[in-house]
């Protein structure tokens, strides 16, 4: 730490050291880790009123974590309910990234590989001007459109293709169909810049070598923009999991997203120590399921980026 | 004003790796002194030893007899021209020139003042509204020692500085450059691999090889009479035999180079360590030193065969093979030396021009 | 000329088709905002009104939200963008072992759902506060502060990858050279590393203060009692769908691709190739001057604004006000003579959807009936008519 300090002052000076590491040293321990490491020490409490917090019961307990697993009952039944929402959540985030990656693959190794100059820059731009745009007026764009006398539903009956509104909302699909939509740039994004940067010739030298288009992605393109389809995948599963404002307002209404029970428990609950519990949970599952899968895909998390 | 500078056994490890061997030298004020060796010898570093941004690891660089150790390369004075020039591209040209003066505190209308004066010395008058980028290869350069002197440095250090300038404008800044040292007086302190340059502009040279100085000398002592094997090698072309020394008394040697008749070659005073009787040796012999025999019977004769020839105009560049060994040899078009490819050849060259080293790292060619 | 194969078609196919449903949800929000439809919708169309913005105008809820919003940008800008500075900076100059623990640890931030980030920060500085035994009404518990910490803490990673993008294209001879000209390391980082950054600190700032504003997740437990514009709107979508939510979309929208439009003329004006065209002919070098551009679109937002402000739809909607309540009449006769049936006829439902507030949502799964026939909600949208 010292000598990284002195390196520091050698390179820039002693004002400018000062003030990197104090933003540093102020990012990372007040805004990163002493946070999460006061949260994971909430959701090792009893939830007390403030008058009895650090009194004689404030003691440390599993209680947060036993109810998220067993639920309120006292037997040693489930807490089915939350666990199958935790379940349902993972899901739907896998089945949401792995649809991104599908929809984004093509339109990242066009934009890549066949537009040039102007052309591939307003592309670029037409992809990244509906981010800019309220994530919650996004949900809502969905919310028109798949309502019961939405655009949907009106032209499926319009054309006979069915004959009572069908309810979307409900069923989920308005959910996940925002959801993929949410986070399509994060995919894009990372593909693109691991496809363009592959050489071209070596895509011809595969075809060349008498290679179909199927191999050359497989063999050739895939493998090589492997890094980035981690980091997009990772990114999209991550922050799908931890949505909150599409799932409240595309969700159906007996259909909760994980992090809605995070925000009730701290809400409505008024039990911060389970709310904190919960999100640890959450939190814990997502990125292990993250290490998980780059283990098994060999990929590092400094490969990750925007 | 100049300061002397000198490298007291400075080394510089990066972890197990010696960049820097041992050196050490004087530099006089207002000498024009050269270090020449292969990429990666760690030539650029121990400039960077000078200019203050690397510390040896052990040894003491001194700069008008005062230790350097500590002392930031802000605040000593020399100024570095950079392999890659360094230009601040934000800036124009006359604020790139100013700079120094600017960070010391000057203002603004004598900065542009200096600069104007600085440009004209640099034959780039009236330019110092434009942009870096808008210069040509050779302007930058130009600019980049103008924006050195502008520091008024006591010891200017050069970098290679020409090594991305084409063919015909290197050898044109090879003399600008020279002419600006004697213009200003002040210590130039140059790096490079190109033999060319070091030997055309240098009082005196330094040639290094794996972090180690091999030989200190002007040009001349460097190409005559090398030290090592390696410096023969590395500068200029060599033929080189491999031989056994069957004696020596101090002034000539008999060398047996196993084509025929051994060979007497002079022993140079600065030649290295002696050889004795019985070592193995490097015989160097030139290709300008070696010559077509006149006459049968003549001194340090032997016989080749033709193999090919490199027709250069003024000169002819030939490849003989003696027992095995190719030799090459340089003769002037003057019309008198015809040579007869089917017939065997002989060649002689003269006791002085022969160089007998100790056997060691030959230069890649 | 040759024919293309159709196979090489299909690329241009199926971005259109991306395009469609990257587009598509948002042209028809836009669509739905002109609609004199109590609920945000396309058809059937009733008559194209203006009001939707009247409405938002005078939406005090919203506006103090864009107010608290637009400081708190302002904040997280100040805040995150040195940080984020710093922080690429120390990765450049640290050595390879450490640079890559240091990056997980500034990554982090971005891939912790936004929900963990604003409950730890709530719940830290609370703790923090109570530590100091703070007063209720200090910092410590106030929603602007904490959710400028809170979105600090992942938008700072977001402009430190902005950063970090630039700097690595910075060539650190520059500044041996800079401290080789005499400068302090100090005025080394101010005079030439601080002016190569310049361009990325204005990225990062955009960058910064959008994410701020449209940040929900984080925002939602951080922002305590106070709120955001993002918070209000999504209360306001949560609690009853309505089409000035799509005329916020409309605002946003048009700002967005003002923003856009006048970023792809600069791109163009100052390329090479156009600096060419324009070198000889005055009149076009002013005309694609972005200033001018501009210009344009500031001129043709304000006729936008003036004809919102002037659009009178009152004579239309009360005619298809007077359609409903006929047919509502017509309905009530046939109910009177069909009793004791059900009186909701499946097939003209649709018509009458329009009164229909929210669609079986999360919120108010109301039964179709009720507020159809209700007097009061008719006076209501007669009342927003105008
Ligand atoms: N900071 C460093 N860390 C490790 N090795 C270095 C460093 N700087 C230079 N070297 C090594 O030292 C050797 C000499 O480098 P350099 O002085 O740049 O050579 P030259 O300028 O003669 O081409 C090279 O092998 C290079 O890899
Ligand atoms: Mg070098």
């Amino acid at each position: 730490m010292r000598d990284l300090f002195y390196d520091l002052v050698r390179r820039n000076g002693m004002a400018v050291s000062i003030y990197l590491m104090l933003a540093v040293s102020l990012w990372v321990f007040i805004l990163i880790i002493l946070p999460q490491l006061t949260m994971l020490d909430y959701s090792f409490r009893f939830n007390l009123p403030p008058a009895k917090i650090g009194g004689p019961e404030d003691v440390y307990t599993l209680e947060q974590y036993r109810y998220f697993f067993q639920g309120s009952g006292a037997s040693d039944g489930l807490n089915t309910l939350d666990i199958g929402i935790l379940f349902k959540t993972l899901l739907a985030a896998v089945f949401v990234t792995v649809f991104d990656l599908i929809i984004c693959y093509p339109v990242a190794f066009v934009l890549a590989k066949s537009s040039t100059g102007a052309k591939a820059r307003l592309l670029v731009l037409a992809l990244i001007v509906p981010y800019w745009i309220n994530e919650i007026l996004r949900a809502f764009a969905f919310r028109i459109l798949f309502g019961a006398t939405g655009v949907i539903n009106e032209t499926g009956m319009g054309l006979g293709l069915w004959d009572t509104p069908i309810d979307f909302i409900r069923q989920d699909v308005a959910l996940y169909a925002g959801l993929a939509y949410a986070y399509i740039l994060l995919m894009i994004f990372p593909l693109y810049n691991a496809i363009e940067s592959l050489d071209r010739n070596q895509i011809e030298a595969a075809r060349d070598m008498g290679a179909n288009w199927w191999q050359v992605h497989a063999k050739v393109v895939i493998p090589y923009a492997k890094p980035g389809i981690a980091s997009g995948m990772t990114m999209v599963f991550m922050l799908t999991s931890g949505a909150l404002a599409a799932p409240q307002i595309l969700g159906g209404p007996s259909n909760l997203w994980f992090t809605q029970l995070v925000y009730q428990w701290f809400n409505s609950g008024g039990n911060w120590p389970r709310g904190s519990a919960y999100a640890m949970v959450l939190l814990i599952v997502c990125i292990a399921l993250v290490l998980l899968v780059m283990r098994l895909f060999k990929v590092s998390i400094g490969e990750i980026k925007q | 004003m100049t300061k002397e500078i000198s490298l007291e056994h400075v080394w510089v490890e990066f972890g197990e790796f010696t960049a820097v061997h041992k050196a050490n030298l004087n530099i006089a004020g207002g000498e024009f002194f050269s270090f020449l060796g292969p990429s990666g010898c760690g030539k650029t570093t121990l400039l960077r030893c000078i200019s203050g941004f690397q510390e040896p690891t052990r040894g003491k660089v001194k700069i008008g007899g005062q230790d350097m150790r500590g002392v930031g390369p802000n605040k000593r004075p020399t100024a570095l021209i950079f392999q890659n020039l360094a230009l601040f591209p934000l800036r124009s040209v006359a604020d790139n020139i100013a700079f120094p003066l600017e960070v010391r505190g000057v203002d603004k209308k004598t900065r542009r003042k200096r600069a104007d004066e600085l440009l004209e010395l640099i034959a780039l008058p009236g330019q110092g509204d434009k942009k870096v980028s808008e210069l040509s290869g050779g302007q930058k350069q130009r600019v980049a020692i103008a924006r050195a002197l502008a520091v008024e440095p006591d010891i200017l250090l050069l970098d290679e500085p020409l090594s991305a300038l084409d063919l015909k404008l290197r050898q044109h800044m090879r003399t600008e450059l020279r002419a600006i040292q004697k213009q200003v007086g002040l210590t130039f302190i140059y790096i490079t691999h190109d033999q060319g340059e070091a030997l055309t502009m240098s009082d005196r040279i330094a040639v290094m090889n794996k972090g180690k100085i091999e030989q200190i000398g002007d040009g001349k002592a460097i190409y005559d009479h090398p030290t090592t094997s390696f410096v023969a090698s590395f500068v200029g072309e060599n033929n080189v035999l491999d031989g056994t020394v069957l004696s020596n008394d101090g002034k000539v040697m008999k060398i047996d180079a196993g084509l025929g008749t051994p060979f007497t070659v002079e022993n140079h005073p600065a030649g290295g360590p002696a050889l004795a009787p019985g070592d193995a040796c490097h015989l160097f012999v030139r290709p300008e030193a070696l010559r077509l025999s006149k006459d049968d019977g003549a001194i340090n004769q032997f016989e080749t065969n033709f193999i090919t020839e490199e027709f250069e105009g003024n000169m002819r560049h030939i490849v003989m093979n003696a027992s095995g060994t190719d030799l090459k040899l340089s003769l002037i078009n003057d019309g008198t030396n015809a040579i007869d490819a089917n017939t065997p050849v002989k060649l002689d060259f003269a006791p002085e021009m022969g160089i007998a080293l100790k056997p060691g790292e030959l230069a890649s060619a | 000329m040759r024919m293309k194969s159709p196979t090489a078609l299909i690329p241009g196919l199926y971005l259109t088709l991306f395009f469609a449903y990257l587009f598509g949800p948002l042209i028809i929000m836009v669509i739905t905002a002109f609609n004199s439809s109590t609920f945000p919708r396309v058809s059937p169309w009733e008559c194209f009104t203006t009001d939707w913005f009247g409405k938002l105008a005078s939406d005090d809820k919203l506006l103090s939200g864009l107010g608290n919003s637009l400081l708190i940008g302002v904040g997280v800008v100040c805040v995150a963008i040195p940080i984020g500075l710093a922080a690429a900076i120390t990765l450049s100059q640290v050595g390879p072992k450490l640079r890559a623990a240091l990056y997980t640890i500034f990554i982090a931030p971005i891939l912790v759902p936004g929900v963990v980030i604003g409950l730890s920060t709530l719940i830290f500085w609370d703790r923090i506060g109570t530590l100091f035994n703070a007063p209720y009404e200090s910092f410590f518990y106030d929603g602007t502060f904490l959710t400028i910490f809170g979105q600090v803490t992942f938008i700072a990673a977001y402009s430190m990858l902005v950063f970090l993008s630039r700097i690595q294209r910075f060539d650190t001879t520059l500044t041996e050279a800079a401290l080789d000209m005499g400068a302090t390391p100090t005025q080394a980082f101010v005079k030439v590393l601080l002016p190569f950054m310049a361009p990325a600190i204005g990225s990062a700032t955009v960058l910064a203060f959008l994410a701020s504003l449209e940040n929900y997740n984080t925002t939602v437990f951080t922002i305590v009692s106070s709120s955001t514009f993002t918070t209000v709107l999504s209360s306001k979508v949560r609690y009853g769908l309505d089409p000035s939510i799509s005329a916020v979309a409309v605002i946003i929208i048009a700002i967005t691709l003002i923003g856009a439009i006048i970023y792809e003329c600069r791109n163009r004006y100052y390329t090479k190739g156009w600096a060419h065209v324009i070198a000889e002919r005055p009149a076009l070098k002013i005309a694609t001057h972005p200033g001018t551009v501009a210009v344009i679109l500031g001129v043709l937002t304000l006729a936008a604004v003036l004809f919102i402000q002037n659009h009178d739809s009152s004579v239309c909607t009360a005619q298809v006000l007077e359609e409903k309540r006929a047919l509502q009449q017509q309905l009530m006769e046939q109910q009177s003579i069909n009793t004791p049936q059900q009186a909701v006829p499946a097939p003209t439902m649709p018509n009458l959807g329009p009164l229909g507030g929210d669609e079986g949502g999360a919120s108010a799964p109301s039964p179709f009936g009720n507020n159809i026939f209700s007097p009061e909600n008719l006076g209501t949208s007669a009342r927003e008519g105008n």
